[in-house]
């Protein structure tokens, strides 16, 4: 009988062919570690997110004068309404500390590299988004840091040369944050969240087409790989709850420490919070916007410093493969740029002035220059590596390599 | 390697929760019977001027209060309101008196915030009434700790701690249902991610 429906279905849709495609017969690198984990702790999170925001939007009323009072009732009357709440809020926190991670590892790895360009790019679009959607979803607790959090980066944007001003009454659809705007952020909220599932299926057929990086860095031949299923669903499943022991962790016996104690307060136009701090995933980009006193200039250099991840392929000028792990100065450099991400983050986490901003712009000129001189410093070590003599490890990987050896040959 | 940046950061993060150091330390009493006792202070006392909005009388039942003595703080079925007009403490005070449903929560360090506002009226050289943790405070010294000799504050830091505790519930009533759903939740992970484990370890050993 299933058999039957399935050839049924088979006849009018490819679903076993989707199954063997995506699943069963998706050849899969056998030496991927742990850290080849995250991409599905991360899709893994946007449902959890689209799931609980479903069931928080039903309960939620987006105006000023009730959204507070309705956060309140979600968590104090709506059955088990804490634990979505707390769910969806520890749940944004979450997915930016995996999709930083799944960076790192792809930064690490050099993931990056042809022919995954397209992964990359797309998963920057995702990073924008998902940052959009967080900012976004902040306002609408209505507490003081959303209200004056959303007032400050709304504003950055009245930097813009000639239209700033106008820019930002568009944006807010009022002259300060407040109904109009919360209704917006609230409709969109719920709306971007669609555009990164759009993404991650285009992130996810490109991943199909060009198959996972490992850690070796180069194409592994046939007899390497395995079969997605079941050898990753059972590792990723495991990974998935060694995730979820931690994340329950906060949800159940931490929930409030990712939230800012002033946002317990009701946003109040009135007063101004002594200290305005965005929420910790934003805050190294938050610093790299305070290092310039520009208004513009620092709007440009906080814009650039996200975009830049795109560059990577261009500014990225070893054909050493593997990333850091066969590069020593490009490890150094991965390991610089981490400690660099986590002092402007706390930089940002401070309240401005003196030697916070001295150190700030010290980290900051460090994080642009470790992206500017990369193309300079891959070459040399590039050089350097090869007159030294590849590591046999290495040398063994790079003789197994079909496809590249033919391109490396010709330009030597 | 991020992993250890953002280990960094949100311990930074803490650190800055809790560089309050004008806090006093005190260890809270949340047992029912204190909880229960901080509620009779917070409703015959802050009540005068603050309201507890998010909290309905009939919320002090799941404190153990009986029928009767809830019934006699007020009606159940309405919130915990100020008993003075918001417009008239307005003009005593010159803003309406904070909520303090969320206060617990919305100050930094909690509970000890308010454990130390109440317990940190002074009177100063003109005889004017201030305090340590909040310079030119409107509210008046509610507890009386400005006049108080030490026998009696010891009592009344007791006071400030069983209201610091019940506010404390106020902000998070669910806290206890929370935590104990936590330790079902996580033990069945573990459980679960311990079967996990041997699967993946059974379906990998197929590989050689």
């Amino acid at each position: 009988m299933s058999q039957r429906l399935i050839t049924w279905i088979d006849q009018r849709f490819p679903l076993t062919a989707f199954i063997k495609h995506a699943l069963t017969h998706y050849p899969t690198p056998r030496n991927l570690s742990y850290w080849w984990n995250f991409g599905f702790l991360a899709g893994f999170l946007l449902l959890l997110q689209i799931i609980s925001g479903v069931f928080l939007a039903m309960h939620y009323k987006p105006d000023v004068d009730l959204a507070f009072d309705s956060v309140q009732h979600i968590m104090r009357e709506v059955n088990y309404g804490w634990l979505i709440r707390y769910l969806h809020s520890t749940g944004a926190s979450a997915f930016f500390a995996v999709i930083f991670i799944h960076m790192a590892r792809t930064l690490y790895y050099g993931s990056y590299r042809a022919p995954r360009e397209l992964m990359w790019w797309s998963g920057q679009v995702l990073l924008i988004l998902l940052m959009a959607s967080a900012f976004m979803g902040y306002l609408l607790p209505w507490g003081q840091m959303s209200f004056w959090g959303a007032q400050v980066i709304t504003s950055l944007f009245g930097a813009t040369p000639l239209i700033g001003d106008e820019i930002v009454l568009w944006l807010r659809g009022d002259f300060v944050v407040g109904d109009a705007t919360l209704n917006r952020f609230f409709a969109l909220h719920y709306l971007v969240p669609f555009f990164i599932v759009g993404m991650v299926l285009i992130h996810l057929m490109a991943l199909h087409h060009v198959k996972s990086s490992n850690p070796s860095g180069i194409n592994l031949a046939d007899k390497d790989n395995i079969p997605f299923h079941p050898y990753f669903t059972a590792k990723d499943l495991f990974g998935l709850g060694v995730f979820l022991i931690i994340f329950c962790g906060f949800v159940f016996f931490a929930p409030e420490f990712f939230i800012e104690a002033a946002n317990n307060t009701p946003a109040n136009p009135l007063r101004t919070p002594p200290h305005i701090v965005p929420e910790w995933y934003f805050l190294p980009f938050y610093a790299i916007l305070r290092a310039i006193p520009d208004a513009l200039g620092g709007v440009v250099a906080m814009t650039l410093s996200i975009l830049i991840f795109a560059a990577m392929p261009f500014l990225d000028r070893s054909r050493i493969p593997g990333g850091a792990r066969f590069r020593p100065l490009y490890r150094v450099v991965f390991y610089i740029f981490v400690v660099d991400v986590a002092v402007l983050a706390y930089v940002g986490s401070q309240p401005p002035g003196g030697v916070i901003f001295q150190i700030d712009v010290a980290a900051t000129v460090i994080y642009f220059a470790v992206f500017l001189t990369l193309p300079f410093y891959s070459r040399w070590e590039e050089r350097w590596l090869r007159a030294r003599g590849l590591p046999p490890a290495l040398q063994a990987l790079l003789d197994s390599d079909t496809e590249l050896r033919p391109r490396r040959e010709t330009r030597q | 390697m991020k992993l250890r940046a953002l280990i960094c950061v949100l311990l930074c993060a803490a650190s800055t929760a809790w560089a309050e150091n004008a806090l006093k330390d005190v260890d809270l009493d949340s047992s029912p019977a204190a909880l229960r006792r901080g509620a009779v202070t917070v409703t015959s006392r802050c009540l005068s001027c603050h309201s507890v909005k998010y909290l309905h009388y009939r919320d002090l039942l799941k404190l153990d209060f009986s029928r009767e003595e809830v019934m006699s703080m007020g009606n159940l079925e309405s919130a915990l309101l100020a008993l003075t007009p918001a417009e008239v403490s307005e003009q005593a005070y010159g803003r309406v008196p904070p909520d303090l449903s969320l206060l617990a929560k919305a100050r930094e360090g909690g509970p000890r915030y308010i454990y130390t506002l109440l317990t940190g009226f002074y009177q100063d050289q003109t005889g004017e009434i201030n305090n340590h943790l909040y310079p030119g405070i409107r509210m008046p010294d509610i507890l009386g700790w400005s006049g108080a000799d030490s026998t009696q504050r010891a009592a009344l830091a007791i006071q400030a701690n069983e209201a610091a505790a019940f506010l404390m519930w106020a902000a998070d009533p669910r806290a206890d249902e929370r935590k104990s759903l936590g330790y079902y939740t996580i033990a069945y992970l573990a459980l679960l991610t311990g079967l996990l484990y041997l699967v993946k370890r059974k379906v990998w050993a197929r590989l050689k």
